[in-house]
């Protein structure tokens, strides 16, 4: 089997959508175009309502992954868990989808459990092995102020997650609403977050979340190593330039 | 733990047979929720068992890759042993579970909150010892805290349970708990070495030692290992293992081996520290002098240790 890169979006957030095309539609979306999104809720002391349940179950359905609610202490540990399970997911649907054309119609549940516990250890090798590109995305609406916090630790410790594996893996992180469009890219894609990035100061404060339309422009950051390099300045790190540490910070929380 | 509801474990029915190898169980009473799977107490032919059921089959049929892996040695007392591995029909729809060794006993935490604090290091070196031959077998656990660390009822041993953090030598590891977690300490990565279980043995000891108020109460953030050093300093019962907790803080140690063997000298100094007294006391005239010159040469040692441990600190 060849090296696969896996690719993922990663949604955080505290609350529904409330602008901009469904987000379970832009999950859809995304899944099409071999991009798994996983969901997770982070909750304080109130909780999510069933109604923001449902939609974080239902984007992480569409969108082919994973979700989870859980306090803000425990969000570290959760983006590492969800990021490897939806990894494992994936790879096990590649490799069962290579059973069956071998085998015939009878995939893996097929197999006696001997063999497919054979057929588990490969997939975690590939899954340890294989490239992974995940783009973070903040919900910083209003109420996400306490949590941020969090959220900021979590992001660079996803990073050192990252980091310790054997394949390559890149980062990105995003926060919605944006200034101007309804995605800010934070960080732009790294291999490693070398520090906890100021989330608190400089955010869009509003009641808009439009997560669908920030998933939609998610996307396009996958696509961008196919772009020119003239179209690639928006998301390259501009480290050379002296000027750029301010810009940077515009970027960066 | 987290407030899960990624589509829960299916409900097991009362009875129900292995699909392949046609074993049948009989379930009495659920023990307990991981990350990957439930676990339930079952009886297999007059046989108590545990069983673990997942959701995903393949987080299941990694855990028994490794549980497999570990268990090729005669004499492995690391973790339950595999007994059966198959799948079960949950209306309709085919569920893998496996069968291992049922082991009856606490968790560590519960067990050193009734027993009390002295079996703490004792604990931790026979965990040692467990954890050293996971690592020649070239895995780490990963995943160590109290609460995957079982104490067996009848014979007081240690045994890790919940498999699901076990991780190949060289890869990420696979599952962490933040609080005994190198990387949320910025004392490393998240990289599977000897070095990060042995980091997370020494957080654990000193999270066994010092109680639930007095943890909560010294962590601040972001957490680093100061911290840990500072509750080493004012704990009575730690302060004699500084050294070696300081040493697993930082990665000095190679192997889980040769740190067991520094907590077991300081084990053994503590140990023999209390009885020695009483015996000096019923000691006859002719062994005073002994006694006294023993005396002398052991404090000359105590003062020299001392100022090592001064400057080491």
């Amino acid at each position: 089997m060849k090296e696969a890169t896996l690719r993922q979006i990663l949604v955080v957030t505290d609350g529904c959508s409330n602008s901009g095309m469904s987000p379970v539609a832009a999950a859809a979306l995304a899944r099409e175009q071999g991009i798994t999104v996983n969901v997770i809720g982070v909750i304080d002391k109130s909780e999510l309502g069933e109604k923001g349940e449902k939609e974080i179950r239902d984007i992480a359905e569409a969108g082919g992954g994973l979700c989870d609610i859980v306090f803000p202490q425990q969000l570290a540990q959760t983006v590492q868990m969800l990021t490897r399970k939806a990894m494992t997911r994936t790879i096990h649907q590649v490799v069962n989808k290579e059973l069956k054309e071998i085998l015939g119609d009878s995939g893996i549940e097929e197999l006696a459990p001997d063999k497919r516990v054979q057929v588990a250890g490969m997939v975690d090798e590939l899954g340890e092995k294989s490239s992974l590109n995940v783009v973070m995305l903040v919900d910083t609406s209003g109420s996400m102020k306490p949590k941020l916090s969090a959220v900021q630790q979590a992001i660079h410790d996803f990073s050192i997650s990252l980091h310790s594996r054997s394949g390559q893996s890149r980062m990105a992180v995003g926060s919605f609403p944006g200034k101007q469009k309804h995605l800010d890219i934070r960080i732009p894609w790294t291999e490693k977050v070398e520090q906890a990035h100021q989330i608190t100061s400089d955010l869009a404060m509003s009641g808009i979340t439009p997560t669908g339309p920030a998933i939609v422009e998610a996307i396009a950051l996958f696509e961008q190593d196919k772009l020119p390099r003239s179209l690639q300045e928006r998301y390259i790190d501009q480290d050379e330039e002296d000027d750029s540490n301010g810009m940077l910070r515009d970027h960066v929380f | 733990m987290t407030m899960s509801f990624k589509a829960a474990t299916p409900d097991l029915p009362k009875h129900f047979t292995g699909k392949w190898n046609k074993k049948s169980y009989h379930v009495l009473r659920e023990l307990g929720r991981g990350a990957n799977g439930t676990v339930y107490l079952v009886s297999q032919g007059g046989v108590q068992r545990a069983v673990k059921v997942g959701v995903e089959g393949i987080d299941i049929l990694m855990e028994v890759n490794v549980l497999k892996s570990t268990q090729q040695g005669r004499d492995s007392k690391v973790g339950p042993l595999l007994c059966d591995v198959d799948d079960l029909v949950v209306n309709g729809k085919a569920c893998t579970f496996y069968a291992m060794e049922y082991l009856q006993g606490l968790q560590l935490d519960e067990y050193i909150k009734q027993e009390g604090t002295d079996w703490v290091a004792v604990m931790m070196v026979q965990l040692l010892a467990r954890l050293d031959v996971l690592h020649q077998h070239g895995y780490i656990f990963g995943d160590l805290k109290p609460q995957n660390v079982m104490v067996t009822q009848t014979d007081k041993q240690v045994r890790l349970i919940d498999f699901g953090g076990v991780t190949k030598l060289g890869n990420a590891v696979r599952q962490f708990t933040e609080e005994y977690d190198r990387a949320f300490w910025h004392a490393g990565d998240r990289r599977a070495e000897v070095s990060y279980d042995l980091f997370s043995t020494a957080v654990m000891m000193v999270r066994l030692t010092v109680g639930t108020e007095t943890w909560k109460n010294s962590l601040g953030d972001p957490r680093h290992t100061i911290l840990l050093c500072d509750i080493i300093r004012k704990s009575d019962s730690l302060y004699p293992y500084r050294e070696p907790l300081l040493k697993a803080f930082h990665g000095k140690f190679a192997t889980a081996k040769e740190m067991r063997a520094e907590l077991l000298a300081v084990l053994r100094d503590s140990m023999g520290a209390k009885p020695q007294k009483k015996q000096k006391k019923a000691r006859t005239k002719g062994n005073v002098g002994a006694g006294i010159s023993g005396l002398f040469v052991a404090s000359l040692l105590l003062l020299a240790g001392t100022l090592y441990y001064a400057w080491f600190m």
